[in-house]
């Protein structure tokens, strides 16, 4: 009882911190912003507009009026979940990100679930034999994805599978050629659940690429961390006593070692995850995939505020909300953890 | 799994639509706002211009049922309009609708600037005949008249939109019906009532990727029919025309109208000693850096005016010249142990503008190393316009295309001054693109020049292209051509004299073939 006390505590104090967290990010953003050269409405109408046309924008869209009104006027919008409109356009931001997330998380999920299962059977197959043939492949596997540069292997995967040999599509979401099917936004499950056939193949097509190519550079994560959890579980006492208490190797690595080693890898799979969302924009570039992160630095370019701050918040608070759901998965899995 | 991949991966059966790829988003369809290549490339698949240009450079009435009748004064332009043309949402175009949509233009239009203090009033003289007051003579109107910018729209489409931007629908009266939107891809169908010669393929599916790599590689691959060359890397550009040489592909070439060019700041010191800025003039080996940066596909401009424009292809700024550049530079007091060191900006999200600095300033150390250098500075496009006009950059390498086939177009934006003292213009035009040069005189000239036709307009286009080499403020280097290839299934594209591909001509040989 005084446990499930104590992670009720720690849950609210961490959902408590998050909207001080994303008023933090929030206010940054929008100062940043402000500092950075280029004027929006320049990026609107052109530095060739008159001057009243300029001035009249300037008013309507509330650059002309003091930083201090112009950030309470974003944190009334905020608070009221108003994420105002593009300047570029006019559309609202949470339709743009509506447009866009889908996108993104659709091709994060799929790359940390390929990631994952690569990752984790490297990491894993080694375990017979410590530092034998396998194991020191998979050290190598590990390190060297990590650091590959991403837009170079996102590149030269487009080059040889894509340009070369024709497989996969270069880039896009969808064929042109096709209409995307309506519903979520997330087009393998709509094209799924309306029988979508030619759609859901065209779907995985253009997502094969981009997804393995973040899964390869995710993968050796994956794979570091879980043997180097499991090489140090192998070592702990219980191991040794659930092999004194005559189980077999098998028994011990897959029901003892291998729960406890995988606990910091849910931890780092949600860390993945999470920055996944915002921090994809190379592989969304090369392929040009249009999600969040792509539109993202479109409206930079374009020193569209609005969109840039609405993205910006909703990627922090998606940031929060996945580390603060795996730190709560891992405390109420992990009788260990303290809080 | 691999059978799946197969079927997937084969090339699909030629498709009666053909899928056009271009760079960059499409942020809105409103006539009254689009600016970019990209944008107004779509424009002319889903509106008409009132007129285009024939290959003689004189009007050819598309909207218009004929030529522009113009008083004495030229200051009452009339224009009959064709009675057969229906919007896309099936009413009639009339005058009503063209003044609708002219208003609108001049009403809300970002680039309202185009049309400047031209336009006094728009008038209904009868249903199908339009009526333009002009403040003063222009016989730049004619080109303005060709611009997409004023094609029209359904007024009842746009009954909500009189005063503000409708960005991802389209009403107008082009071949094409817009049937999908949105900033990445737009889907276009063939209108079934369109007035005039019915597109020769299915429809179109218009897609942007992300990169020049993506382009490049979606074209080689065969996934996209037809690729717009804006946004390609040169070497990706020099690959694929190398490939068109070799009968891979087709490669179809447009009237150049983009012209690449340095503005100098010759309102501070050290670039305000006009010798200076002629020596920095002659310092630039177009040619070579044509050929080393291009290959040879920007062609080496030394004029303002593009070669297809009347005025334009005069060869007035001088040719590279080191040794007049170093007689000049000493006349400066430079090159006696004192080098000239000229900041030069580039964009550097243009890949073009970076190779070209990099081989300006190898061809200064190599001519010039004793008496100029050239530092290089990079910095991103919006900045660079952002800043231009407040003198931010001593010497810049920008570009330019003109908003309609006009010497106006070009000259106007970059040599117009409305507050000019002797050399220094404090407002207007050529202050906003950052050169803040003017010169006695010129002023007048460039409005005469738009009063003017035939040979004496020629005079006066010759006259400001004189003052401004002497001036050197700005520097013309090369020339763009849009471009762009197809696969070889389909009849090689064809551009209009505006720049912009005939989409509607689109056509897969073995159609054409079955069609004959």
């Amino acid at each position: 009882m005084g446990r499930a006390r104590d992670l009720f505590r720690y849950s609210a104090t961490r959902l408590g911190l998050a909207p001080l967290m994303l008023w933090l990010i929030a206010t940054l953003v929008f100062l940043l912003l402000r500092v950075a050269p280029g004027d929006p409405v320049d990026a609107v109408l052109g530095s060739r507009a008159p001057a009243a046309a300029k001035a009249a924008m300037r008013a309507r869209l509330g650059l002309d009026q003091s930083l201090f009104d112009q950030y309470l006027s974003y944190l009334n919008g905020l608070v009221h979940g108003d994420l105002g409109q593009a300047l570029i356009n006019q559309e609202p931001v949470s339709k743009i990100i509506g447009n866009t997330l889908p996108a993104s998380l659709e091709l994060s999920v799929i790359a940390l679930i390929a990631a994952a299962i690569v990752g984790l059977s490297i990491g894993f197959s080694g375990i017979a034999r410590p530092e034998g043939s396998i194991d020191f492949s998979g050290r190598l596997y590990g390190l060297g994805t990590y650091a590959l540069p991403p837009f170079w292997v996102a590149m030269l995967i487009q080059l040889v599978f894509a340009v070369s040999l024709g497989w996969f599509p270069v880039g896009g979401r969808f064929p042109p050629s096709l209409l995307p099917p309506e519903g979520s936004g997330f087009f393998l499950w709509d094209s799924l659940v309306s029988g979508n056939w030619p759609a859901f193949a065209g779907s995985i097509r253009h997502l094969v690429l981009p997804a393995a190519t973040l899964a390869l550079l995710l993968s050796g994560t994956f794979t570091t961390a879980l043997r180097l959890n499991l090489r140090r579980t192998l070592r702990g006492d219980y191991v040794e006593a659930a092999r004194s208490r005559g189980l077999s190797e098998r028994q011990v690595i897959l029901h003892h070692a291998l729960p406890n080693a995988l606990l910091p890898v849910l931890t780092i799979a949600g860390i993945t995850v999470a920055s996944l969302i915002g921090g994809a924009l190379l592989i969304e570039v090369t392929f040009s995939w249009p999600g969040i992160a792509l539109r993202l630095q479109e409206a930079i370019n374009q020193r569209d505020y609005p969109v840039v701050q609405g993205i910006v918040v909703v990627i922090a608070a998606l940031v929060v909300l996945v580390s603060v759901a795996v730190d709560l998965l891992v405390a109420a899995l992990d009788p260990r953890v303290r809080y | 799994m691999a059978a799946f991949t197969q079927v997937g991966c084969q090339p699909s059966s030629p498709s009666q639509r053909i899928t056009v790829a271009s760079a960059g988003s499409i942020s809105s369809l409103d006539p009254a706002q689009v600016s970019t290549v990209h944008s107004l490339q779509l424009l002319t698949a889903i509106g008409d211009p009132l007129y285009s240009l024939n290959d003689d450079g004189s009007l050819l009435p598309r909207l218009a049922a004929s030529k522009p009748t113009i008083s004495a004064d030229g200051r009452l332009v009339t224009i009959p309009l064709r009675t057969d043309v229906r919007f896309h949402d099936g009413t009639r175009f009339d005058a009503e609708a063209m003044a609708f949509s002219l208003r609108r233009f001049l009403r809300i239009g970002t680039l309202s600037y185009v049309v400047g203090d031209r336009i006094k009033a728009v008038e209904v003289a009868a249903p199908h005949t339009l009526r333009l007051t002009l403040n003063r003579r222009s016989t730049s109107l004619e080109g303005l008249l060709t611009s997409i910018n004023l094609t029209p729209l359904s007024p009842r489409a746009y009954a909500k939109h009189k005063d503000s931007f409708l960005h991802d629908n389209f009403v107008g009266t082009g071949p094409y019906r817009l049937t999908k939107f949105n900033e990445k891809q737009q889907r276009l169908e063939p209108f079934e009532q369109y007035w005039g010669e019915p597109p020769r393929n299915n429809g179109l599916d218009l897609i942007s990727l992300s990169n020049s790599t993506a382009l490049f590689g979606a074209l080689r691959s065969g996934e996209v029919d037809v690729l717009l060359s804006a946004s390609i890397d040169e070497d990706q550009r020099h690959a694929l025309n190398q490939q068109a040489q070799r009968g891979d592909l087709n490669e179809t070439v447009g009237p150049a109208m983009e012209i690449g060019y340095v503005t100098l700041l010759s309102n501070t010191a050290p670039l305000s000693d006009q010798r200076l800025r002629q020596a920095i003039a002659l310092s630039l080996n177009r040619d070579e850096a044509s050929e080393r940066v291009s290959y040879g596909l920007r062609r080496p401009l030394r004029a303002l005016i593009p070669p297809s424009l009347p005025g334009g292809g005069v060869a007035s700024w001088p040719r590279h010249n080191p040794t007049q550049a170093k007689t000049l530079l000493r006349q400066s007091g430079y090159c006696q142990g004192t080098q000239l060191e000229v900041p030069l900006t580039f964009r550097s999200n243009v890949p073009a503008d970076k190779l070209l600095a990099l081989t300006w300033q190898a061809q200064v150390q190599r001519d010039l190393a004793d008496c100029m250098v050239l530092k290089l500075d990079g910095v991103e496009s919006t900045t660079v316009y952002r800043q231009l006009g407040e003198g931010a950059f001593k010497a810049v390498i920008l570009d330019w295309l003109g908003s309609y086939p006009d010497p106006e177009a070009y000259l106007n934006p970059l040599l117009s001054c409305s507050d000019a003292e002797g050399h220094v213009c404090r407002d207007g035009e050529a202050a906003i693109s950052g050169s803040f040069w003017s010169a006695p005189g010129l002023q007048k000239a460039l409005q005469q020049s738009d009063s003017l036709r035939g040979t004496p307009r020629m005079e006066v286009l010759n006259a400001i292209e004189k003052l401004t080499v002497d001036g050197a403020a700005y520097i013309p280097v090369w020339l763009e051509s849009p471009r762009s290839w197809s696969q070889r299934s389909l009849n090689p594209p064809e551009y209009d004299r505006s720049g912009f591909l005939r989409l509607a001509q689109l056509q897969r040989v073995s159609q054409k073939q079955g069609d004959d």
